[in-house]
């Protein structure tokens, strides 16, 4: 019964997260944190690991969330204890300190997890690379893309605050941006 | 085609802002030029990657504002099992802060030390004395509270204000000698003897430094006596025994000891060190040798040593009297030579001596 209605409220939680309500992430972010920070204390690492590790599997569930392809089988905290847990792992083995593994790390993680997280390794060096190349764009186009693609600004928007006369001119900006973008990212993607 | 109106093309394309026409007519030229489709698949690519980029990094800040608020409330994050990294570190920073102090406190000293033992040793005389007199306050000070103690305790109700010493006389004229601190700041000043006789004193000399005051008594019904003792000029050699009559309580006490040293307090040249048994009420009384001369007058203890007390030598006494004006206490009065004391047993000593020796009681 108790169980039921922990995954009702589970349920509620991912779907906030689907319609990117910052209360559910708030919520889940605050309930489910500390487990992770003793988690990775334990094993050695440091508040700052864990903070890092913790995000990366926030990232992972939203990104599933959004797709709307998450089912939940089990409750929220069991799955990003598992995802955090594995990709803990994966650190501690391809990192440059080698400690003996704990016994109860080496459990294989269910296969449907285990896919979440190899389609989110590969996101994330792509994330890196486009992290990368709009870390050198230069302004205005750093701003304008930024504005239109992270904080969803209408063209009409940008071409006020950046005091083009219309937003064709703003667009023609934007294109001008996105060419010199994609021989950046292309760049680094290819090589 | 240049590269820009090829990147608008396929902006407008992907972001549906073509109009039909427009619109086939780019998904002809894409189906024909490998190179442009090419082109439109990596540009869907690179949105596609903006996008994401763009989720993630809003994502990431408003979880760095969620974290950033955990960090305030810290104690509900970081439970009592706060692990072993972070406890280091706290435990590192701590120990920086505690060893910045040890060596600012250190550091401190040790230049407060320096400094001290220069002055100390460039000023050690000045020091001493003044430490002296500091001390021997201090001496009198916790006298004159027991005296008020002992005697307020008997007298209270009638006398509050009464302090006690003894005095003895120096002359047969009525002139007594006591301590300075027993009358200082006297009102009235009676002596009393063995007997109960109250005779009304008044203070005529003192000095300060030595602690010692004479006392001329006033009634007229006092009747002198010659003195069976005198002062002894020499001083007295360690080792040698002494005892002493005093008023520490109503009846007069005897006590005996010897000089354990030449100086007093803190090395103090004018008074001897005494074993003898020492209470409130004993200062002034006189400190005499086996022949019954006076050596001393007892003034006060060291309160942080048993059995150590003080007396002024007898030649301060005497050097004291000859500064008084001759008129008032002609020389021969206390110079003699007449001990009629020696050779007798110790109790015909005390016998003939206690009339001599006065309870000297300070109203204020």
């Amino acid at each position: 019964m108790k169980h039921n209605q922990n995954i009702e409220r589970d349920r509620e939680l991912l779907l906030g997260l689907t319609r990117n309500d910052d209360r559910a992430l708030a919520t889940i972010y605050t309930e489910n944190y500390p487990s992770i920070l003793r988690m990775v204390l334990q094993y050695n690492g440091s508040e700052d690991d864990a903070k890092d590790l913790f995000q990366e599997a926030m990232i992972v569930l939203y990104e599933k969330a959004q797709k709307g392809e998450f089912d939940l089988y089990s409750k929220l905290k069991t799955y990003l204890y598992a995802v955090c847990r594995h990709m803990w792992l994966k650190r501690l083995q391809t990192g440059s300190w080698q400690l003996p593994l704990p016994e109860e790390l080496e459990e294989v993680l269910p296969a449907d997890d285990t896919n979440g997280i190899a389609e989110h390794e590969e996101k994330d060096q792509q994330f890196r690379i486009m992290e990368k190349a709009m870390g050198s764009m230069g302004e205005p186009c750093k701003t304008i893309l930024e504005d239109y693609y992270v904080r969803k600004l209408s063209m009409q928007d940008i071409a006020e605050k950046f005091g083009y006369t219309n937003s064709e001119n703003a667009k023609n900006q934007k294109y001008k941006c996105l060419m010199r973008l994609k021989k950046l990212f292309f760049e680094q993607y290819k090589s | 085609m240049n590269e820009f109106s090829l990147i608008r093309d396929i902006e407008r394309y992907l972001e549906g802002e073509m109009n039909e026409q427009e619109k086939t007519a780019f998904e002809a030229l894409r189906q024909s030029d490998p190179a442009v489709n090419e082109q439109v698949l990596a540009h869907q690519q690179l949105i596609q990657q903006l996008e994401y980029f763009g989720r993630r990094s809003a994502l990431q800040e408003k979880m760095d504002k969620i974290h950033a608020g955990l960090a305030n409330k810290h104690v509900s994050i970081a439970p009592s099992s706060t692990p072993e990294p972070k406890k280091v570190f706290s435990i590192s920073r701590r120990l920086v802060l505690n060893m910045a102090a040890a060596a600012g406190i250190a550091l401190l000293t040790s230049v407060s030390t320096i400094a001290f033992m220069q002055r100390a040793s460039r000023q050690k005389t000045t020091a001493e004395y003044e430490d002296v007199r500091r001390v021997l306050n201090h001496i009198q000070r916790s006298q004159n509270a027991l005296i008020n103690d002992i005697n307020s305790s008997k007298k209270a109700p009638a006398n509050p204000g009464t302090y006690g010493g003894t005095g003895f006389a120096v002359s047969n004229n009525g002139y007594v000698v006591t301590n300075y601190h027993v009358i200082a700041g006297a009102d009235s000043i009676y002596i009393q003897n063995t007997k109960g006789e109250a005779f009304k004193a008044a203070s005529v000399f003192e000095d300060i430094s030595a602690d010692l005051a004479i006392l001329k008594i006033t009634d007229s019904t006092f009747k002198g006596q010659p003195l069976p003792y005198s002062l002894k000029p020499q001083r007295a050699m360690r080792g040698e025994q002494v005892f002493t009559l005093g008023y520490p309580r109503d009846e007069i006490v005897y006590g005996e000891g010897y000089i354990s040293a030449q100086t007093g307090f803190n090395g103090d040249s004018a008074a001897y060190q005494v074993s003898i048994p020492v209470n409130p009420g004993n200062s002034g009384a006189p400190l005499m040798d086996n022949k019954g001369d006076v050596v001393g007058i007892v003034t006060g203890k060291q309160t942080t040593a048993d059995g150590i007390a003080f007396a002024v030598k007898s030649a301060h006494l005497k050097r004291l009297l000859e500064q008084m004006p001759k008129d008032k206490l002609p020389k021969k009065e206390w110079n003699h030579k007449n001990n009629k004391l020696e050779g007798l047993s110790r109790v015909e000593q005390v016998k003939k001596l206690e009339d001599f020796v006065y309870m000297v009681k300070v109203y204020n």
